[in-house]
């Protein structure tokens, strides 16, 4: 075979190889063919399998994602109390695999060989990697929380923060709580993902409850923080629908015309929320008796949901690629990995700067991802960055929606900070605009969706 | 009945042709609006207004295929109040004009998606 002709084969080798979904392991690597390996297939690992596959269809993407199905957490609240079912959160990934050519693997990565460049699964595959996307999501940490160590307590109080049973026995609890009864919401502390979503939960229960007929039923949020994004609209609508009295303390965060809108009621609302100065940190909990001490007193509940404190996915704690803040240090303009290089970790497990650990800022992350691997790949300079995050979240009622809204950009020290304009809707934003967010939170559900798997 | 004939008309026309795939390559779609700094600020688009701007059958306007100026414009209504907004204001607001002339001409030299075709 003459060297001309040689090339030409190659060339043609790999293309056919390019537009075949690949098969593990398959097919005779040629020359000149990246690898990329994709750890979780969530929102931060498929958007980034998709757009690089768009950007860059010479590139071979795998993705190892134990479940065959993904269930989106993001509008996960939705479904316990009832607006949303099972089927609705459960997403294909036929699209990423024949549409696409992503390798899809059902398999869980169970170590990360850095210095081979290669990862191993629990099904026994080793697969080496020019570059390894790290996307796993989030664990749980319940070491802080006194009486929440135990299997029996964390099967009784559940936090649904990751789709799954879990929501299914969120709906089951909330359904149970008899008329009038008292539902207990713990938030964890920072950084956690989806900064509005516990606050949201605790709308849509008070809701759920009132459109049953209850007239008098508590929603208690028990939280560890002074604030929280999207709390100057959230604590506006709840004061509004739920008789909540404005904390004192929090009144700073308006100006004072705005505070002398506030309705004052003379008993607590349904729903209440008590800051960490007013004693909202939990100290213990009995999860059998269902009762809940915090630093203002003893809540006795009919529910209790704790968001316990989170850290960076388990794959990534055991491969050594976070700190000790539990999270992954990255550098912002690749998300590659500090502590490994070849390695980029996006979505909730790493460390962006300002950008909140939300779908969206993962999806963001994943597409610049994909703009900077390819170069990196291709020996091409790396782009310059730009990101945005918009979250939505609903009060409670379905026609009353907000959002905070950020772009980012890094600073002269590398890290992501926010564009500084406002991110929320004004103070005396229009009925039109908390409906349109609305309207717009469910059409997201679906665009985003179709973003991200389609 | 109207979706049906749309998508009748385009098929006859023989528009599934530009129909983008999946794969479509938006530095191959172009006259080069597609830089990658461009791709860049454009992509931050896709978490609402749909992948290239393609979005199917949601509230969302989509934005391939709309013309340079109106993006620009409606950019710049937004930013300064005049077109009500829920957060497009803040966003608009949050991008240079460098940034919402490059998106214009990433989005107006990708196709429009013609969704109904493909059913
Ligand atoms: C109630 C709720 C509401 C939310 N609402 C919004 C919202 O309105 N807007 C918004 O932007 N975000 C929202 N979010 C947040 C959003 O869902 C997450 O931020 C997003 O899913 C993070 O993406 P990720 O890729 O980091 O993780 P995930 O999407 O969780 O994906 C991680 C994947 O990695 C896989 N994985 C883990 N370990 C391994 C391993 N060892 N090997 C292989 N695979 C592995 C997992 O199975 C999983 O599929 C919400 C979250 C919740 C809980």
């Amino acid at each position: 075979m003459s060297t001309m002709n040689r090339r030409n084969f190659l060339k043609i080798a790999s293309a056919a190889a390019a537009a075949s979904p690949f098969l593990a392991g398959a097919s005779a690597k040629a020359a000149e063919e990246k690898h990329v390996v994709v750890i979780g297939g969530g929102v931060g690992g498929a958007t980034f399998a998709k757009y690089l596959r768009m950007y860059a269809p010479e590139i071979k993407v795998t993705i190892i994602e134990p479940k065959k199905e993904y269930q989106r957490p993001y509008g996960s609240s939705e479904v316990i109390v009832g607006n949303v079912d099972m089927e609705e959160i459960t997403i294909s990934y036929d699209a990423l695999k024949n549409k696409h050519g992503v390798n899809m693997i059902q398999d869980l990565v169970t170590e990360i060989r850095p210095d081979k460049k290669e990862v191993a699964t629990a099904g026994g595959m080793t697969l080496t990697y020019d570059r390894l996307i790290v996307s796993p999501g989030i664990t749980f940490d319940y070491s802080l929380i006194p009486g929440m160590q135990t299997p029996e307590a964390q099967a009784q109080i559940v936090h649904g923060w990751d789709a799954g049973n879990q929501l299914e026995t969120l709906t089951k609890q909330l359904q149970a709580v008899p008329v009038d009864g008292t539902v207990v919401l713990v938030p964890p502390p920072n950084p956690y993902r989806c900064p509005p979503g516990p606050y949201e939960r605790a709308g849509l229960i008070a809701q759920w409850l009132l459109n049953r007929g209850d007239k008098n039923p508590k929603v208690i949020i028990l939280d560890p923080k002074d604030g929280f994004t999207t709390d100057v609209t959230m604590l506006q609508a709840w004061n509004r629908l739920y008789g909540m009295n404005l904390p004192k303390p929090f009144e700073k965060n308006y100006k004072p015309e705005e505070v002398a809108t506030f309705k004052k009621y003379d008993k607590p609302g349904v729903i209440q929320w008590i800051m960490a100065t007013e004693g909202g940190r939990v100290v213990k909990v009995d999860a059998a008796n269902k009762i809940v001490e915090a630093e203002a007193g003893v809540f006795k509940a009919d529910m209790i949901t704790i968001i316990p404190p989170l850290k960076a996915g388990k794959i990534a704690i055991e491969a050594g690629l976070a700190d000790k803040s539990g999270w992954c240090p990255v550098n912002m303009k690749t998300f590659e990995s500090k502590i490994h290089p070849f390695i980029h970790v996006i979505g909730d497990s790493c460390i962006a700067g300002e950008m909140p650990k939300s779908g969206y800022s993962a999806n963001s992350q994943a597409k610049v991802v994909a703009l900077q691997v390819k170069a990196l790949l291709n020996n091409q300079p790396l782009n310059e960055v730009v990101l945005q995050n918009t979250c939505y979240a609903k009060a409670g009622p379905n026609d009353y929606g907000m959002f905070v809204a950020d772009v980012f950009r890094q600073n002269p020290e590398g890290v992501l900070k926010r564009a500084q304009q406002p991110r929320y809707l004004p103070f005396n934003a229009s009925t039109a605009q908390f409906r349109l967010s609305a309207v717009y939170l469910e059409a997201w559900m679906q665009s985003f969706t179709q973003d991200i798997f389609s | 009945m109207k979706k049906t004939l749309t998508g009748a008309f385009a098929a006859a026309l023989g528009l599934a042709a530009i129909m983008p795939t999946a794969n479509a390559n938006p530095e191959q779609t172009t006259n080069g609006a597609q830089s990658p700094a461009a791709t860049m600020a454009a992509q931050t688009c896709g978490g609402c207004h749909g992948t290239l701007g393609q979005v199917k059958d949601t509230a969302f306007m989509p934005l391939a295929g709309m013309p340079t100026t109106h993006f620009v414009r409606a950019m710049e209504a937004f930013a300064n109040g005049s077109r009500p907004s829920t957060l497009m204001g803040p966003l608009a607001r949050s991008f240079s004009k460098e940034e919402i002339q490059a998106m214009a001409e990433y989005f107006a030299a990708i196709p429009k998606f013609n969704h109904t075709a493909t059913k």
